[in-house]
């Protein structure tokens, strides 16, 4: 049921809408047909969660879950329950420092069930084609989990459409490159963290335009 | 049956399927004979100029309504295009652009209800104003005047000059021309392409003197002048989807040609100032959608008020 309902929402729905504000997708076809995965983006607009869940495997979709921040998000239950119901959300607490341990051990479970995770590391939208630092929480998951593969995705442009603090859509034409699968290397913290963002950079070159 | 029986825009159609047939076969015996990247790339562009056509003469031919929403929808995706090469655009535009979206849909309203006079002075007076006027109102005035002449320019490239080749199916019937405007528009548009085709495939085959180089080093004399000459002829057989006297006829195959050159190399030097060859990958072997409608954004209102003063303003 939810599947369909997702399906019908993120195909039928977003796929043309995304299309007419001049977002292209590329690459999609890259992602594992399985979970468990976890898909790792930069964050412009609100319109990257929509991008991405517009991409997922249809038989996956209903176990693809945006990570989003509950601060935010989940402000009271009904707008908590609207999220889970459009976007098929996970809320955590945001941290701002060291990655809060109890939303760590809920993506954990979600990632053992062979769900996918898309997260998005800056931690929040932040200036227009500007890398914030990313937070440490993903490096944290994919220690934990080395057999589990993270997919880079680098966003152009996204911020032109629907910046953060505006109401309007402006159509622009904005691009969203996948990349291949890749698994952890190594072992620390800081340095799978650098392996994620080199490959989401990785993308900027071999972006078509 | 025979070709002078059928309608004039069943003998059009047959032109163009004939045309593509013609250019598939030959790049597909060229193919076998010496194959090569240039080869393939002949073959990619002439499966784009398939898919092209079929949209277009679709798009052209189903229904009134389904040509205003398809070139409504050409100039948007134009736009859209032009907007996002012109690099210099600043963050605060974000606001107008989204007026200027909004000018499409009531550009093409004007259009579609034959409303001359509105649709005629709208962007060239009201967007024109009202543009830097929701400029000013946001209060940056750091560059403000480079964005008060490319915004309104671009509307004007890409949304005034192709909804001009909507308007001629809003044109009154003419007595003794049975296709009406249809005709007129699949006769500008087939020419315009054609006239690029032609430019570049003499120039492939002769071309020596370069025209203007810094801007576009493909152009050459001898492409110009053979495209030239073909379009003419071209124009001149295909005067059956149009008012024209022979004499007509061959002038506006000299207007197409002519002002095609100009629309062509208008949007070369926008690229080249902002560094790109072509202006996106929207269609394979060509670019963006605005590499193959530049001829179309300067042709398309010169051959409208040529046909209009001639034979539509009494």
């Amino acid at each position: 049921m939810r599947t369909l309902w997702l399906a019908f929402l993120y195909r039928i729905l977003m796929r043309p809408a995304l299309a007419i504000l001049g977002i292209r997708i590329a690459n999609k076809a890259q992602l594992p047909k399985k979970g468990p995965f976890v898909v790792v983006s930069n964050h412009n607009s609100h319109l990257d969660t929509m991008a991405l869940m517009a991409s997922m495997p249809l038989r996956q979709i209903a176990r693809c879950h945006p990570v989003a921040a509950a601060q935010y998000f989940g402000k009271n239950q009904f707008l908590a329950r609207l999220s889970t119901l459009f976007v098929n959300t996970i809320l955590i607490k945001r941290q701002d420092e060291n990655p809060d341990q109890k939303a760590l051990e809920v993506l954990d479970a979600y990632l053992r069930k062979g769900h996918c995770l898309l997260l998005f590391p800056e931690g929040s939208r932040g200036i227009p084609e500007q890398l914030q630092a990313f937070r440490s929480g993903v490096a944290v998951l994919l220690q934990q989990h080395p057999d589990i593969p993270f997919v880079p995705v680098y966003m152009k442009g996204m911020g032109k459409i629907l910046p953060k603090g505006k109401k309007t859509l402006v159509p622009h034409e904005a691009f969203v490159q996948f990349g291949k699968a890749h698994y952890i290397h190594s072992n620390d913290i800081s340095q799978i963290l650098d392996e994620v963002k080199n490959a989401i950079l990785a993308l900027q070159d071999e972006l078509v335009p | 049956m025979r070709f002078e029986h059928l309608t004039a825009i069943h003998q059009m159609l047959l032109v163009i399927l004939g045309v593509l047939v013609f250019a598939s076969c030959l790049f597909w015996i060229m193919g076998r004979i010496q194959p090569g990247p240039q080869v393939t790339e002949l073959q990619t562009r002439t499966r784009s100029w398939w898919m092209m056509a079929t949209v277009f003469v679709t798009a052209a031919l189903v229904h009134p309504l389904i040509t205003f929403i398809a070139f409504g929808f050409l100039s948007f995706v134009a736009f859209r295009e032009l907007s996002r090469i012109s690099k210099n655009a600043r963050p605060e535009d974000r606001g107008v652009l989204f007026w200027a979206y909004l000018a499409i849909p009531v550009q093409y309203t004007f259009a579609y209800f034959a409303w001359f006079d509105a649709f005629l002075m709208f962007i060239p007076v009201v967007m024109f104003a009202w543009i830097p006027f929701v400029l000013v109102l946001k209060g940056h005035t750091q560059d403000i005047a480079r964005s008060m002449s490319v915004i309104p320019t671009h509307l004007m490239l890409t949304v005034f000059s192709i909804s001009h080749l909507a308007y001629l199916l809003s044109l009154p019937e003419l007595k003794g021309l049975e296709v009406g405007g249809r005709g007129l528009l699949l006769y500008v548009v087939f020419l315009t392409e054609m006239n690029d085709v032609f430019q570049f495939t003499w120039g492939k085959l002769l071309g020596r003197h370069k025209i203007i180089e810094k801007v576009s080093p493909n152009k050459t004399w001898e492409g110009f002048l053979g495209g030239l000459i073909s379009t003419i002829i071209a124009a001149f057989l295909l005067r059956f989807l149009t008012p024209f006297s022979a004499f007509e006829s061959v002038m506006a195959g000299l207007l197409i040609a002519g002002t095609g050159f100009v629309g062509d190399v208008i949007v070369s030097a926008i690229k080249r100032d902002f560094g790109l060859k072509d202006t996106g990958t929207a269609i394979k072997g060509h670019g963006g959608i605005l590499d193959r409608i530049d001829s179309l954004a300067i042709s398309a209102p010169f051959f409208f008020y040529f046909v209009y003063f001639l034979h539509y303003a009494s």
